[in-house]
């Protein structure tokens, strides 16, 4: 209990600390730091219709977050979650226009199809990381690189929409995952989301699988001593954990764009790791922790309107926040004795 | 007799636990001290305390009659103390000599001087009796070499106040009597030596002084001449405890676990077991003894589908096992308690009911359909908890919170319920304090008379006599020779733990 409060503790301070270092960083363009803040927050909650658009941002990371919990929990990491959503996103879509099939089989075949790409993406790190012990962290990182310009490839040379912008024809009506209010673009994604950060977060605390996964993360040998199958499970653990990469991808393309692009969803990915290490890899904190990085987002749109600062400004403070909570981590690993290679990810 | 080392009042603590609370120690100067006590009794706060690496909260240390402050390890080195520590921090790619000078190499030029650093390691090799080839690559020796090569680093410092922290864990009986000569040489020599350790003979037989640790604080400081074993064991524990053989009855049943002819591989494939047979039969405690690292880690791995065989066979109640996984052996009915339980045997940042879990996620009525029965892993956390006396706040603290002691009877709790009728145990006691280890020799004597076969691989060999009712022992993978529990020759077993096949002898009635 006080192990969980004082992660929320050091976590918090570690995000007011570069908050700080924000302030000073805002101070040197002449800018005044509270008003930067106070934009960003009326821009990320100002209206239903900005809060509508926090959430719309968040949605993307909070399930990109989730794949990389699952991993995290069994002491992998994942992080071409970014390769798998280019993938889930581009194949999506391609069900998405290539078909014409009744609506609700429409957006659940591309759907589908979004999570086999993300689960075919991560496949051969996967099969590596389990059978030869391959470093993950290696493998699907470059296969980031291959994913986004593999999409961006496929995009302008075979599926290019006729006429001007690189980006593919628009997908049917029947794949469009509808949107909850009038006013915004938000759409069932966010639902999806929140229902699986509840029911990943139930599978590690309830189930005797997640019981295994989660021992796998912990202490290795002590699984594998209890007879766990660790060379199944990780390959099962990265490929679930690819499955949900690309239906973030997926929730992305039928919910917010309707078609893929280059350049289709800037470092999601990347924000859904750095959100779930935030949270130590618990699904249910990876909420706020992706809500967080939503609301930089989207406030930064109002800031260039409002105020001399640019967006980039909100880059610098959210590598500031990366900083600050990777060094606190690191930190607090160094004081526990913790025994060689051992990773924990609390609840 | 001058002072070597004078601590006042000294008191440390950890939060709200006090590990030291107002200790006194005078240590002699010239003299081999030993400092015992049972796990958690502050021994190693204390030592710590004294090398530097812990502050102490209150109290004074006093060396040569000088007040000094110790804000670290170097800080201790200059005031002329060295410590040998528990688990040896050598470079295995690295030859003697480079290891003793690791950190204060001596230069020339801005270069190494490598004749140098084997000259002066080959004269302190001379001066202390401890015998090394200053070229040679550490990764080759054996451990024996290797704690000399870890006293030589200490001596290259400088040190003239030497403490050593359970030394002989690691060592065969021979070994060990080696290292007390050189010991005795120290202090012939006018150094001062402080001697950490669970063993009682050792106490008795090396040490001048011995000083007892219960509780984080001291109880006694006597000259070792005046003390029986029994004198020091009531001083430790605060109570009359026996370590004789245990009764017993016969009942020895039908053979469980049969080993034939088995052969495999070490983590650098080299052959760690040749040729192993043995049988152990139902209500039968098989030991097997010997020193660290001759194939017993090995023989339980592979014994229990962690490792694989790479020749010969293994029958669990005439059913072959041989290359089955873990999991399929675990449901064949073999239990295991691992040697080391910090690694294998608990996840320590668990909660004690998640670490009973372990293994049996699967089994019904732990789980039903793959939903984890959360009050009957409770109940029966509970339940453990009492039977096997874990002293714990509740099924809940985690594994990491309780002493080494009560960790084991985690593992023991969960290994000895489950539905096995064969147990592979690696090391009951390591590291475990004389109370708990009483508790845990009962539970593994109840188990066997339940009529489990039971496999005790242990290098305690008071424990393997204690417990077992035959003994064999094995060096360099082999199976040296097999010894009766009640009919043990400490002798005998010591030449086999080195390799040495005695001459038959009438003389079997035990070296009382």
């Amino acid at each position: 209990m006080s192990d969980r409060f004082d992660s929320l503790f050091g976590q918090g301070l570690a995000i007011l600390f570069a908050l700080g270092l924000g302030a000073l960083v805002i101070l040197t363009v002449d800018e005044s730091p509270v008003r930067v803040f106070v934009t960003l927050l009326n821009g990320a909650f100002g209206s239903p219709e900005r809060i509508a658009g926090t959430l719309l941002q968040t949605t993307p990371i909070l399930i990109c977050g989730i794949a990389a919990c699952i991993s995290f929990r069994g002491g992998l990491f994942n992080i071409g979650i970014e390769g798998q959503l280019f993938m889930g996103g581009f194949w999506a879509t391609w069900v998405g226009f290539s078909f014409n099939l009744p609506p609700a089989l429409h957006l659940l075949l591309a759907m589908a199809a979004a999570v086999i790409a993300g689960m075919a993406w991560i496949a051969i790190p996967a099969f590596f990381r389990a059978r030869y012990k391959t470093n993950e962290v290696v493998s699907t990182i470059l296969a980031n690189y291959v994913a986004i310009l593999f999409t961006s490839y496929l995009t302008i040379n075979w599926f290019k929409r006729s006429g001007g912008q690189s980006e593919t024809p628009p997908i049917l009506q029947s794949a469009y995952l509808p949107e909850l209010f009038s006013f915004s673009r938000l759409n069932w994604g966010l639902v999806i989301g929140l229902v699986l950060a509840v029911g990943v977060y139930l599978f590690f605390t309830r189930t005797s699988r997640g019981y295994a996964v989660s021992e796998m993360g912990a202490n290795p040998k002590f699984a594998e001593y209890g007879g766990i199958d660790i060379k199944k499970q990780t390959f099962l653990v990265l490929i679930a954990s690819g499955a949900v990469g690309g239906l973030a991808g997926g929730v992305e393309a039928l919910g917010v764009h309707h078609r893929f692009m280059e350049g289709f969803a800037p470092g999601f990915g990347f924000d859904g790791v750095i959100a779930a290490l935030l949270a130590n890899g618990n699904p249910i904190g990876t909420i706020f922790t992706a809500l967080f990085f939503g609301a930089l987002r989207s406030g930064s749109l109002l800031l260039e309107v409002d105020t001399t600062a640019s967006r980039e400004i909100i880059t610098v403070i959210q590598a500031l926040i990366i900083l600050a909570v990777s060094a606190q981590i690191t930190i607090r690993r160094k004081a526990s004795d913790s025994t060689a290679g051992e990773r924990r990810w609390k609840f | 007799m001058p002072l070597a080392i004078e601590l006042k009042s000294i008191t440390k603590r950890f939060g709200a636990f006090v590990a030291n609370e107002d200790v006194n120690l005078a240590v002699e100067s010239g003299k081999i001290h030993a400092i015992i006590g049972e796990n958690g009794a502050g021994k190693t706060t204390l030592m710590n305390v004294l090398f530097g690496l812990l502050q102490p909260d209150e109290g004074e240390i006093w060396i040569d009659g000088e007040k000094k402050s110790l804000p670290n390890p170097a800080a201790a080195i200059d005031a002329g103390i060295g410590m040998v520590h528990q688990h040896f921090k050598l470079v295995p790619s690295l030859t003697v000599a480079e290891n003793v000078f690791l950190g204060m190499e001596i230069r020339k030029g801005g270069l190494i001087d490598h004749a140098a650093q084997i000259k002066r390691t080959a004269e302190l090799s001379k001066q202390f009796g401890l015998q090394v080839d200053p070229t040679e690559r550490v990764g080759l020796l054996s451990v024996g070499i290797e704690q000399r090569i870890e006293i030589l680093k200490v001596l290259a410092r400088g040190a003239r106040i030497i403490i050593l922290d359970e030394p002989t864990a690691v060592l065969t009986p021979q070994e060990s009597r080696e290292l007390f000569q050189t010991l005795r040489g120290f202090v012939a020599q006018g150094m001062t030596v402080i001697f950490i350790s669970h063993h009682l003979e050792e106490v008795m037989e090396v040490s001048d002084n011995v000083s007892v640790l219960r509780l984080g604080k001291n109880v006694a400081t006597r000259p070792t001449a005046e003390l029986t074993k029994s004198d020091l064991v009531q001083l430790m524990v605060g109570r009359l405890v026996s370590f004789d053989r245990l009764p017993r009855t016969p009942t020895i049943g039908k053979t469980v676990l049969e080993v034939e002819d088995l052969w495999a591989r070490d983590d650098r494939r080299l052959p760690a077991l040749r040729g192993v047979s043995f049988g152990v039969r139902a209500g039968e405690i098989v030991g097997i003894a010997g020193v660290a690292g001759n194939g017993q880690t090995e023989l339980a791995e592979v014994l229990s589908g962690l490792r694989s065989s790479s020749h010969g066979s293994i029958k669990l109640n005439g059913r072959t096992i041989t290359g089955a996984s873990a999991r399929e052996i675990r449901a064949a009915g073999v239990g295991h308690v691992p040697g080391d339980r910090l690694v294998r045997g608990v996840d320590r940042n668990a909660s004690i009911s998640m670490n009973l879990l372990m293994g049996r996620q699967d089994q019904s009525p732990w789980s039903t359909h793959g939903i984890i029965n959360r009050n009957y892993l409770l109940e029966q956390t509970q339940a453990l908890i009492k039977r096997f006396d874990i002293r714990a706040r509740g099924p809940e603290s985690t594994a990491k919170s309780l002493s080494g002691g009560n960790i084991q009877k985690i593992v023991l709790a969960r290994e000895f319920t489950g539905s096995a009728d064969c147990l592979l145990i690696d090391q009951p006691t390591r590291g475990v304090d004389i109370g708990a280890q009483e508790s845990i020799h009962g539970e593994i004597m109840r188990q066997r008379d339940a009529g489990k076969a039971i496999l005790l691989i242990s290098v305690q060999l008071d424990e393997l006599i204690r417990l077992a009712d035959r003994i064999l022992v094995m060096f360099g993978g082999t199976i040296m020779g097999e010894i009766s529990g009640d009919r043990v020759d400490e002798e005998e077993i010591g030449m086999l733990m080195a390799g040495v096949v005695p001459e038959p002898r009438s003389n079997t009635l035990g070296a009382a």
